[in-house]
């Protein structure tokens, strides 16, 4: 018995975990992709009726302000995080003094909720009392920052802020991987007279590929799962210039009563995230064999 | 890359980077001060720094008027429920894939923590469906059990990358001198993994007290945790920026405090373990 359960204990412990993630998230996926391939309005239906939703989907302006804001939110929003974060790493590793304390306070927005620190957003960016109000009492009286209230404009407050969130998140990773650069090469390159930058850019950026990869992947995912980060500032608006995809798909759902909708949108973020996940687990599964 | 800096060069490194730091802080910092203003100076027009008339009068208000305390004990049970029972599930299948590996489990953990990646709307409608068919809808058994669900693939990965830090020949030591499986786990395992599960739990707790779609979406007022209570706030704006602001602030207090004392756990836990 003791030496049967010695032998089985392992896989029978992990089991629950397995078949809670197992059910929990591919068991209630294909229940949406059922329900995404229906007439379903305010209840689900079962009938299969082809792909009306989709074709609804894609008719749709509002669908397309929210993938296109996606887009324009993502690539800002992915490309300025890691600028910012390569730059705030490569600063705290000039050998700061109470380095502990400072990447704590870097990464504070990370820990903390959108939907809490989003009153202090709406408040910087309010134009009547924020910057705008703050640098036209310094006595620039043509000042205007109005982005927040500007239909053109309030997608880059969603970016601003995200970035704020992030960079500290990313500027740890690439921490990390600036500890793991080889200082004997480094040295080798500063005996030699290399300049610094040039050290920078062609030995220590190069080498830390891998970790550029993971930071993409974790903002990529973050930018389409954005979800408080817009309920707290603009709540979609104004109008719905700021809606993303999951706003869409809450609003379609929980305000509109429209859960066909709802489905299919859920099912094209789905694909989006395959789409940039499933390459990653690959190379990530064939470097393991590789090694 | 570690090199050489003169004294002067450390000193306005440091400046600098506490300058940036500074202004990263910002809107937390102006959060707390707005919290301690009259609403009248909240939103004066130049903005006050320090010089106003400190209050404490919103806080005061926040609770009379919506009962702040009941979202607060809602927050801390369903991020503290969600939490361990998330440990008491994933430290059996985190202690058998670190230490009992088979040629799957790295596969397992990347399949497992791929999930966390989907977004979490693909799962919404069908759960939102099954509370209101279990009657759960606004309770905080279920949402404590949907926080421990979305978390366990971070629960499990974090764990594993404790328990991957213990030796493996202290094991086989203690299994030379005859220890028993559950002498095992009770006696060498235990003590050494303490630290790992507690820096575990700080993480997501933190997760589960921040956690905003869920709670938005599965709650209305009986279970409605501070995030639902805050987004609640918010909309009549403007009028309200102090009391919001002091609401806030008693929302972000304790995770400014758990993360100022567990610094290395907080860097390493939103880092997934990159950064130790």
């Amino acid at each position: 018995m003791s030496e049967w359960l010695e032998n089985h204990l392992p896989k029978m412990v992990l089991a629950p975990s397995f078949i809670a993630v197992l059910v929990f998230v591919y068991g209630f996926i294909g229940w949406t992709a059922w329900v995404s391939l229906t007439r379903s309005k305010l209840l689900p239906r079962y009938e299969i009726h082809g792909f009306i939703q989709y074709d609804r989907l894609f008719a749709s302006p509002r669908w397309d302000t929210a993938m296109n804001n996606l887009f324009i939110f993502g690539a800002l929003f992915i490309v300025i995080a890691m600028v910012l974060g390569l730059l705030l790493a490569i600063m705290l590793d000039q050998k700061i003094r109470t380095e502990g304390v400072i990447r704590t306070i870097y990464l504070y927005p990370m820990a903390l909720s959108m939907i809490v620190t989003g009153t202090a957003w709406k408040w910087i960016l309010n134009p009547g009392l924020g910057i705008e109000a703050t640098v036209r009492g310094w006595g620039f009286e043509n000042f205007s920052f109005d982005w927040v209230v500007n239909p053109d404009f309030a997608i880059y407050t969603i970016v601003l802020a995200a970035v704020w969130q992030s960079s500290g998140f990313v500027m740890a990773l690439f921490l990390a991987g600036l500890r793991s650069v080889d200082g004997e090469i480094i040295k080798a390159a500063q005996v030699d007279g290399i300049p610094t930058w040039r050290i920078y850019t062609a030995i220590i950026i190069p080498s830390m590929a891998p970790i550029f990869l993971s930071a993409f992947i974790v903002l990529a995912h973050l930018a389409i799962k954005s979800f408080d980060l817009v309920i707290a500032l603009t709540g979609g608006g104004p109008g719905y210039a700021t809606d993303l995809p999951a706003t869409y798909m809450y609003a379609m759902a929980f305000s509109r009563g429209d859960i066909g909708q709802a489905a299919s949108s859920a099912m094209i973020m789905m694909l989006v995230v395959f789409a940039i996940v499933v390459p990653y687990l690959y190379s990530e599964l064939r470097a393991k064999t590789d090694g | 890359m570690a090199r050489a800096v003169t004294k002067q060069r450390k000193t306005l490194n440091t400046l600098v980077a506490w300058a940036v730091g500074l202004l990263i802080f910002f809107p937390i910092l102006w959060t707390i001060l707005t919290s301690f203003k009259t609403e009248a100076q909240a939103i004066n027009d130049p903005p006050l720094f320090l010089f106003f008339d400190w209050t404490l009068e919103n806080y005061g208000v926040v609770q009379e008027r919506s009962d702040y305390m009941r979202f607060l004990w809602n927050s801390i049970i369903l991020a503290g429920g969600s939490t361990l029972l998330g440990i008491l599930v994933a430290v059996p299948a985190a202690w058998s894939m670190a230490f009992v590996p088979s040629k799957r489990t790295k596969d397992i953990l990347l399949w497992m923590l791929s999930t966390k990646m989907l977004p979490a709307v693909g799962v919404l409608y069908p759960i939102y469906l099954l509370f209101i068919e279990l009657g759960l809808l606004d309770s905080r058994v279920g949402l404590t059990i949907v926080l421990m669900l979305i978390n366990l693939p971070i629960i499990v990965w974090m764990l594993y990358t404790y328990f991957r830090e213990i030796p493996g020949e202290i094991l086989e030591a203690a299994r030379m001198d005859g220890a028993s499986l559950r002498e095992e786990i009770l006696y060498v395992l235990t003590p050494m993994a303490i630290p790992g599960i507690a820096s575990t739990i700080l993480l997501n707790f933190i997760l589960a007290w921040n956690e905003a779609f869920w709670t938005l979406n599965l709650t209305a007022a009986k279970a409605a945790p501070l995030t639902a209570f805050i987004a609640s706030y918010s909309s009549p704006e403007g009028l309200f920026y102090a009391k919001l602001s002091a609401a806030s602030t008693m929302a972000i207090a304790p995770i400014l405090i758990l993360g100022w004392f567990s610094q290395k756990q907080l860097v390493r836990g939103l880092t997934f373990g990159a950064v130790k």
